[in-house]
């Protein structure tokens, strides 16, 4: 088995802005094993949101070469990636995006229902301890904090037993302390095998990781 | 969860706009319905009333054909009148069984119109041989007698053996019979003996028309043409009077349909604008169901799923306001309806509650086509990005 989960080469986002190229990202390349907690850093504007989108395969690269866990994804078809999204990838945002009217365990149980999962309790019950929310499973979003809520959408970008968990910006809305918690959350389950991405300007959060790579008007620097 | 419980707690988030979009449906489906209803029961009544009427051949003075329709069917007045003499001319002519003179008159008590029929007794009661009377019927010659119809008996309070101060000079007049219902106008006249009537209205030696039936059917046409020979008189068969009051219903009937169709429409787009400023506002949400592994068939599954839930409801409550308050909406229609037939021309129709149903449901999905394919086709991405420049 090949010990890189993720490969990208030279990976490149260009927009046209009248007669100007505008590149997000440039000739971005890296690789990630298996088992890593990866921090990618720099100003806004840097690109880093642009990297982390065409890691998760929501977005094209104009050119460039991604291979996930050896496949080729970078010049797949829109149908081909919902899969390849469904098996590889979690996502955590910053605004979290859970649905109001939806209770906890539904929100979580939601990517199950989309990849069309028979048996889904056993799934979410589980997810659920693991963010630690088992007396909050029939909460609705509004009764939570803003760390439980975090929490809820890491449950749900976990409960499809993703490859990698990619995170934009995951304690952005979040005090320190609270802050502090996800981070312990992100270290258990890396340390429980889960390869792990996150895009942060939180220095702290940057140092609990492996490794570290900075962006900077769309390339990749260190 | 599935996706009908997603879609049924998607539209819980919007109620206020969502109730209202289910109302649209609901009027459209509701006046719809009504309309269909309306339509078979009216000319099911009609011709039911017209066979009711046992007469074959109107012999009306020479005028408007609509007046003569209206004559029969409403009992309304014309300001002509046949001479009673015309009656031995009738009688002459081959194939006519009962030739009876009837003299109709209008009268306005506490501002509501009441209709006298001055009739030949012995003669009536033969044309109207299912005619069932509580009390009795008054003979030919008697006078100060009265026999009404059952609705207008139990909408004035009245009973058999009761005196009525009756007509222009108020003259009192017994109640010596009730008739039966017959569901048909009937059930709303005065019926007074032809000479009495006569007398009441000044109007001696005079009669309305003169009500004819045949011995033979077939022979109806020839009837009518040997009547119309006799000066002053034009026939008018009840056939003729079905086909001619259909005419008007249809057109009227035209424009009620075309005035849905109009309204369907408007409340068609309406949902799709609804549904579009919906998906417009949930681009984020969207892209982030994509992001977490919905494909663009899911989502666009889970709008249509929306929609057909809002039409099902409003199918469902459309139609149940339409029966429950179909006697209100009878009432109203049977204002504006020319020549409305007595009798209830509403009734539940599973077959057209069927169709309506339907076609709240066609609606629905002919609405979500295009909301559901823009946001199926949304680049996660954007959708996400649409959020944050916000």
């Amino acid at each position: 088995m090949n010990d890189k989960i993720l490969v990208a080469n030279k990976l490149t986002k260009m927009y046209r802005r009248g007669n100007e190229k505008v590149f997000a990202l440039y000739d971005a390349s890296l690789s990630v094993p298996r088992g890593e907690f990866l921090a990618i850093v720099g100003p806004s504007g840097s690109g880093k949101t642009t990297l982390l989108n065409l890691l998760g395969c929501l977005d094209k690269p104009t050119w460039g070469n991604l291979e996930l866990d050896g496949i080729e994804v970078s010049r797949l078809k829109e149908g081909e990636l919902v899969k390849v999204r469904r098996k590889y990838i979690g996502f955590v945002f910053q605004q979290f995006f859970l649905l109001p009217t939806l209770t906890v365990k539904e929100n979580i149980e939601l990517p199950l229902l989309f990849s069309g999962k028979k048996s889904r309790e056993e799934a979410v019950k589980e997810v659920i301890d693991i963010v630690g929310l088992s007396n909050r499973a029939s909460h609705l979003p509004h009764q939570l904090s803003g760390g439980e809520m975090q929490r809820v959408a890491i449950g749900r970008a976990l409960v499809n037993s993703p490859k990698i968990l990619l995170a934009d910006e995951p304690t952005g809305n979040l005090d320190s302390v609270t802050a502090a918690a996800i981070y312990q959350l992100f270290q258990k389950l890396n340390q429980e095998g889960l390869t792990i991405i996150v895009v942060t300007h939180n220095l702290e959060l940057a140092n609990c990781a492996h490794r570290v790579i900075s962006l900077k008007d769309g390339r990749v620097f260190r | 969860m599935n996706y009908f419980t997603l879609a049924w707690k998607n539209l819980l988030r919007r109620q206020g706009r969502t109730s209202l979009t289910v109302l649209g449906i609901a009027i459209a489906i509701a006046v719809l319905f009504s309309l269909l209803s309306f339509n078979s029961g009216y000319e099911k009544q009609l011709t039911n009333e017209l066979n009711n009427l046992g007469i074959h051949i109107l012999a009306v003075p020479k005028g408007c054909p609509y007046e003569a329709a209206s004559l029969i069917i409403h009992g309304g007045v014309i300001p002509k009148y046949l001479a009673e003499t015309d009656v031995g001319e009738v009688k002459k002519i081959a194939h006519v069984e009962i030739a009876s003179p009837v003299l109709l008159q209008q009268f306005y008590k506490d501002g509501t119109p009441h209709i006298v029929y001055g009739i030949k007794a012995s003669e009536m009661t033969r044309l109207k041989s299912w005619w069932k009377v509580e009390g009795r019927f008054f003979s030919d010659d008697e006078s100060g007698v009265m026999v009404i119809g059952r609705e207008l008996a139990e909408k004035e309070k009245l009973k058999v053996g009761d005196i009525l101060p009756f007509g222009p000079a108020q003259t009192p007049f017994t109640i010596v019979g009730i008739l039966e219902r017959t569901d048909s106008q009937d059930d709303n006249f005065h019926f007074l003996p032809l000479e009495v009537a006569q007398e009441l209205f000044q109007k001696q030696g005079q009669v309305t028309a003169i009500a004819i039936k045949v011995t033979d059917v077939s022979k109806i046409f020839d009837v009518a043409t040997k009547l119309e020979e006799i000066p002053d008189i034009q026939a008018v068969t009840t056939s003729q009077i079905l086909g001619t009051i259909m005419n008007i219903v249809g057109s009227v009937r035209t424009l009620l349909f075309s005035v849905i169709i109009v309204a369907v429409v408007i409340s068609a787009v309406g949902i799709t604008n609804t549904l579009l400023m919906s998906v417009g506002e949930r681009v984020s949400e969207f892209g982030m169901m994509k992001a977490i592994g919905a494909s663009g068939t899911d989502i666009a599954k889970l709008v249509i799923l929306e929609t057909l839930l809002i039409s099902i409801v409003g199918g469902v409550l459309g139609l149940t306001v339409a029966t429950a308050g179909s006697s209100v909406i009878e009432e109203f229609v049977k204002k504006v309806i020319p020549y409305a037939p007595a009798g209830k021309l509403l009734s539940f129709q599973p077959q057209f509650a069927g169709l309506c149903f339907l076609f709240s449901l066609v609606i629905g999905i002919v609405c979500a086509i295009y909301p559901a394919a823009k946001s199926s086709r949304l680049s996660p991405l954007e959708a996400i990005r649409s959020y944050i420049n916000e």
